[in-house]
């Protein structure tokens, strides 16, 4: 029995625990079994393997029973993830309907997610921007949240890493403020998206429209085909998960490559309670977890875990994870875990239409999207009464119409036919918001989820600056689109809500300083070093990009330092 | 028993696709009652039928097939009954059953017995019609806006007619328009 007892333990025990399976969790999967390291990944949702269970990947429009649409009653029953621009028919079965899995919003918050392996990984936005020195030295120069610990040198290398491996598509723009990668050939500008590019370049030497670079396998190298992935063939059906393996994602990429070196055990139906700590060791001894199907309680074991159950689901574990020595959650010996949670401003878009270049039309897909704007406002001095500001997506696209008005033979003959009108034009914002210890996560007093773990409780909200950065991007985007000569300029308030750009940020955010920080420069929690967290929780301030590749290249640079400290005997 | 079952469902599959609602075989079928099931709308057979014209008249067989071969009838049906709000769900009740008065009012004939101009010219003094919230002017325009989409998204249109590609695998910024 005893030995039973033993064997038991052994069996649950690892080099490295991995908390996620998502684009953070993948890469850290990736990393530590490369590298020989038996690891454990423990994902709370159910499987989901590359190609075989993207059950709608194929399905034309007509194969859909309501074409797409979800129907009113699922609306009415989830109006939060019916906010999501991605949440259809053909990809609900990736998200999370809001009456599963409960929380708290002390102000409202739209927290979309994707429980199972491959996490969100599966349905992102694929767009992937590195940061430079302008956005790791913001809050020092702009005296906002703490310094940076790590600047676009330390990350650098780790960017190059993890954009080789994953198949990112741009062109090299030289541009100081979003640095080259290591680039895979670009999806072009189309027409009117080069005219706008143009225009700006003559009015405005420090704007600049780029494609848009993003995680697509544009012209696949031997490493991709090494994955079994395939060059994109522009579907755009991305979030249904890719039978090409066409853009990245864990379940494509990372999580295969990590199950081939046979040293990954994959988890799913684990939802982690707690980090295990010990205090007589002074560091974190395993994971508890309850198995959804049996409700069970299991321990896990293991030298490092790594946590990457998403930003704020990783602050929900480790403000969960108490001990006589933590009461107030893991590292938590300052009280600001779960505060200063930020995220991205997406509350404005702007539209226009453009008569000219009518030569042209666009055929095919673009899976990039169509144009990036980086940051330009406050980015070489301040020079407005806001702080930061905003990047932009900028896309055109010919406007194709249907004579509907007929009725019997003329409409049926009418739809066959299509009208190409003017290019219609159109942008959103993506606005920094500046981290705050008022928008905070905590856990909730009374409220628990289906498993007892207690319910995350979310108070963020936008501030003054927010609405000064929508004035400013209204107005500048307004003379851009004028200069352009686009008409008919119609710029909108979204009303989003924050948490709908599914871009949360922060709680366990990286500095200096333990007073007034959680993590070190190595991602690693300042009074507990064996438990690091990669994921968005991180994030210090949350610059203008899309922050996936940030947190892919974190991810990598730390498991190679952990790694190396494991080797020194210092975890 | 395990060869007719998967032939059942065969067909039900097959009539999925074709028309994007559930439809029972016609042998199935009790006289009065519409062929699909329905959750919040409650349709007898002659609205189904008078429905089926409706949208035939609005997208006729011709060479190609026209609404009533492609069910798109029990597509709008499936969408109102799916998709929209109580209010326009009720809306839409009170259009169907006020619709042949209004048309036999416009023509003095109902519409199965109208001839196809006839049909043309009082839909089209509805579909013109300012009132707002009308019912009968509500209960077309849902119908014709469903019965475009079912159309425009049925695997007939999509194959042959409006080809939609899974797998493009191209794009041109600079297409020649």
């Amino acid at each position: 029995m005893a030995n039973l007892a033993i064997d038991s333990v052994k069996e649950r025990t690892f080099d490295v625990i991995v908390i996620g399976s998502g684009a953070s969790g993948g890469w850290a999967a990736k990393e530590f079994t490369e590298k020989g390291l038996k690891t454990l990944v423990l994902e709370r949702g159910r499987p989901v393997e590359h190609v075989k269970d993207y059950t709608t990947t194929n399905m034309f429009p007509y194969e859909f029973e309501h074409r797409n649409e979800i129907p009113r009653k699922e609306q009415e029953e989830n109006p939060i993830v019916n906010r999501c621009y991605a949440y259809h028919e053909d990809t609900r079965h990736f998200f999370v309907k809001d009456a599963e899995h409960p929380y708290v919003q002390e102000k409202p918050f739209d927290w979309i997610r994707g429980y199972q392996v491959g996490g969100k990984s599966l349905l992102w936005a694929r767009q992937t921007q590195r940061w430079s020195d302008f956005d790791f030295e913001g809050p020092a120069r702009d005296d906002f949240a703490v310094d940076w610990p790590i600047r676009y040198k330390d990350i650098a290398p780790w960017y190059s890493y993890v954009e080789r491996f994953a198949g990112i598509s741009g062109n090299r723009d030289g541009l100081a403020e979003l640095p080259d990668g290591e680039f895979l050939p670009a999806f072009p500008l189309n027409a009117a998206e080069d005219h706008f590019k143009k225009a700006l370049k003559e009015k405005y030497p420090n704007r600049h429209v780029i494609s848009a670079r993003c995680a697509h396998l544009s012209k696949p190298n031997q490493i991709h085909f090494d994955q079994g992935r395939v060059q994109c063939q522009n579907r755009t059906l991305c979030q249904r998960g890719c039978p090409f393996g066409g853009y990245f994602s864990s379940n494509a990429s990372t999580l295969p490559w990590a199950q081939k070196t046979g040293n990954l055990t994959l988890r799913p139906f684990s939802v982690v309670h707690s980090i295990i700590y010990d205090e007589a060791k002074g560091k974190a001894t395993g994971v508890k977890v309850i198995d959804t199907n049996t409700k069970e309680e299991i321990d896990f074991f293991a030298k490092i875990v790594f946590v990457n159950a998403s930003a704020l689901n990783t602050n929900l574990i480790l403000l969960n994870s108490t001990s006589n020595r933590f009461r107030q959650g893991l590292g938590n010996d300052n009280g600001l875990m779960g505060k200063y949670v930020a995220f991205h401003n997406y509350s404005a878009t702007i539209s226009a239409e453009y008569d000219g270049l009518l030569e042209y039309k666009t055929d095919g897909r673009n899976p990039a999207g169509g144009g990036y704007i980086p940051r330009f406002r406050n980015v070489f001095k301040q020079e407005t009464d806001f702080l930061r500001g905003y990047a932009a997506a900028f896309s055109a696209r010919r406007k194709e119409s249907r004579d509907s008005k007929g009725i019997g033979e003329t409409l049926k003959d009418n739809l066959a036919k299509t009208e190409l009108g003017p290019w219609q034009v159109g942008s959103h914002m993506m606005g920094e918001t500046i981290p705050k210890v008022s928008n905070y996560v905590r856990l909730d007093k009374n409220q628990k989820d289906a498993w007892g773990i207690p319910q995350l409780s979310i108070s963020v909200e936008y501030d003054d600056n927010d609405w000064k950065i929508r004035e400013d991007y209204y107005e500048q985007m307004r003379e851009m689109f004028d200069a352009a000569g686009f008409t008919n300029i119609k710029t909108q308030n979204t009303d989003r809500r924050p948490g709908l750009d599914i871009h949360e940020m922060g709680g366990v955010r990286m500095g200096h300083d333990p007073k007034t920080s959680l993590l070190n420069e190595w991602h690693q929690l300042h009074a507990c070093k064996n438990v690091f967290v990669t994921d968005g929780a991180c994030m210090t301030s949350t610059g203008t990009q899309n922050p996936t590749l940030t947190y892919m290249a974190f991810t990598a640079r730390a498991a190679d330092y952990a790694v190396s400290e494991m080797k020194k005997q210092n975890l | 028993m395990d060869k007719l079952i998967k032939r059942r469902t065969a067909i039900r599959h097959l009539l999925i696709i074709a028309g994007g609602a559930m439809v029972l075989p016609a042998c199935y079928r009790n006289s009065g009652k519409a062929s699909i099931q329905l959750q919040n709308l409650t349709i007898s057979e002659d609205d189904e039928n008078l429905l089926a014209a409706l949208t035939e008249t609005l997208i006729p067989e011709t060479t190609t097939p026209g609404a009533k071969s492609l069910k798109l009838h029990l597509f709008v049906l499936k969408m109102v009954d799916d998709c929209y709000t109580t209010e326009n769900q009720k809306l839409y009740m009170e259009g169907l059953a006020g619709f042949n008065d209004f048309f036999k009012k416009q023509s003095g004939t109902s519409f199965a017995d109208a001839t196809p101009a006839k049909r043309e010219e009082v839909l089209k003094v509805i579909q013109e019609g300012k009132k707002k919230d009308d019912p009968v002017k509500k209960f077309y325009d849902i119908t014709k806006s469903k019965t475009i989409q079912g159309y425009l998204n049925s695997k007939y249109v999509m194959t042959n007619i409006v080809k939609y590609e899974l797998v493009p695998g191209r794009y041109n910024g600079y297409f020649p328009a």
